[in-house]
């Protein structure tokens, strides 16, 4: 039986583990195990994120990016979940989206950027729209099954106290009765946006992905992982004001 | 045909119906009459149909023939009828006086009005302390009771309950059907109950209707019908009680 570790030992394990990961890594670079050209010194870091923020690069970049992504994700989530709800409850658009939806899903939100081109320009639109994909399918996905999922015998219960009509049983069952699901996809939506962001970007629209190539066409390694680490911060804080906010949201559930 | 004025007309008329399921029929001829405030149990053998029965007198299900009446009760603050299901089917998502505050929406009633109508029947199954607790901190007991406080909220003519009580232990179904007998006296509600067990048919009806098969293969039906004419209060303690019981149990068997 494995045994859970307590808290507190837990997380400064886990302080240790990525500690340890930093030092072996400066020392590789220090000792010449690992040549400087292929990754920066982690103790660079700091320096370098200290001079992106003083040049106004990093607040302008991060805004940029957060505006693609703010209304990618908005959209994709907004669209994917009444899709998905619109579909699980109305059998007549279920059948006839089923299998428009079956050809579009398997298609990579990066396949999309020809037409995100053609139709937006090289603009923060294009960007967004690209975001947007991954972030519909995702959403489409869980509030289907979520609401597909939901016990029949609530609606039972719904109809018999006079909320029987789809308005009702919309707002006051569905929705409530699925929101677990639903709010478990636009988590891991508010996730994926972050992944999709940077590729969106390297076509040239202003923004973290933009900066990150001209970083890497002059091998400035250091400014690269700067911008690899402001994202994972990003979605760290996102990812924790979305679960506060579910927390908030699901209070009712055991 | 019109009622005389010293008898209330039905609160329920079904003639009869007929409910089977994809062309097979299992139950025809019920026909019933229920008078306010009369309570009708209605037993028999699993399978038999009882639930479906229920089901389709509340309007829940379609029955393949028949003719099925609840007429609309008086106001636009109560509803015709209600129910308590076998499981309590509360939603997690409301706190328990959201939950008994369902039926009440769409009526007109104020925001007020209806935060007090919810607490009325909290207080009648004793949880007025319990209004602002989640479902999920309650008993399956105290769960029960909010959805009977559910089903009273609306201030139904027709009290429809299916085997409200099966899924609790014995001494808290014991408890909650003396709650029942007790609650009778405050409600206008007629009840049609449902249950597979006949001792608590006979302690709480005042007609039992006993559904069973007239022949192997066919449809049930109606086997029989039989007045319970002993007081509430104490009932099982009433010699008459094991009669009752026993011409129950052999209808169900099938005997005459």
């Amino acid at each position: 039986m494995i045994t859970p570790l307590p808290r507190s030992r837990r997380s400064l394990l886990s302080a240790l583990g990525l500690a340890g990961f930093l030092l072996l890594w400066e020392l590789a670079l220090r000792s010449a195990l690992l040549p400087g050209s292929l990754v920066p010194l982690p103790s660079s870091i700091p320096g370098v994120l200290a001079a992106e923020i003083s040049d106004g690069i990093w607040l302008e970049v991060v805004t940029a990016s957060l505006s693609h992504y703010s209304v990618g994700v908005l959209l994709g989530s907004l669209l994917g979940i009444a899709v998905g709800v619109a579909a699980a409850l109305l059998p007549v658009f279920d059948a006839l989206h089923a299998w428009l939806a079956r050809l579009l899903r398997p298609i990579p939100p990066l396949a999309w950027i020809p037409f995100a081109i053609i139709w937006f320009g090289i603009k923060p639109s294009a960007a967004a729209f690209i975001i947007s994909i991954g972030v519909f399918w995702i959403n489409y996905f869980a509030s289907y099954s979520a609401v597909r999922s939901v016990d029949p015998g609530f609606d039972e219960v719904a109809q018999a106290f006079g909320q029987g009509r789809f308005l009702a049983r919309l707002t006051k069952v569905s929705l409530p009765a699925a929101a677990p699901g639903i709010l478990g996809g636009l988590r891991a939506g508010l996730g994926q946006g972050w992944m999709t962001v940077v590729a969106a970007e390297l076509f040239g629209i202003p923004g973290i992905g933009q900066r990150m190539m001209e970083a890497s066409s002059l091998l400035a390694t250091d400014i690269v992982v700067v911008y690899m680490l402001t994202i994972a911060g990003l979605y760290a804080v996102f990812d924790f004001l979305f679960m506060r906010l579910q927390r908030r949201l699901l209070r009712w559930q055991p | 045909m019109t009622a005389s004025p010293t008898t209330p007309p039905p609160v329920l008329k079904a003639r009869g119906v007929r409910l089977g399921f994809a062309g097979t029929t299992v139950l025809e001829g019920v026909d019933l009459d229920l008078h306010p405030r009369e309570f009708v149990a209605v037993v028999g053998a699993s399978g038999v149909g009882k639930s479906t029965l229920l089901r389709a007198l509340a309007g829940l299900f379609a029955p393949q023939a028949g003719t099925i009446e609840i007429p609309k009760g008086q106001g636009d603050d109560t509803r015709a009828w209600s129910m308590v299901f076998q499981a309590p089917r509360l939603f997690p998502w409301r706190r328990v006086r959201g939950n008994v505050e369902l039926g009440l929406e769409g009526l007109a009633l104020s925001r007020a009005e209806r935060r007090r109508r919810a607490l009325e029947p909290l207080t009648l199954v004793g949880l007025e302390d319990y209004a602002e607790r989640w479902p999920h901190t309650l008993s399956g007991g105290q769960q029960q009771r909010v959805g009977i406080a559910r089903a009273l909220a609306v201030r139904p003519r027709v009290l429809f309950m299916d085997e409200p009580f099966s899924a609790l232990d014995a001494i808290t179904r014991r408890r909650l059907q003396q709650e029942l007998v007790d609650l009778r006296r405050r409600t206008e509600a007629a009840i049609v109950f449902v249950t597979h067990d006949i001792e608590e048919a006979v302690l709480l009806a005042d007609r039992i209707m006993v559904l069973g098969g007239q022949a192997p293969g066919t449809p049930a039906g109606v086997v029989a019908t039989r007045e319970i004419p002993l007081p509430l209060e104490a009932r099982r303690d009433h010699p008459d009680f094991a009669d009752h019981l026993q011409a129950i149990e052999q209808h169900i068997r099938g005997g005459p």
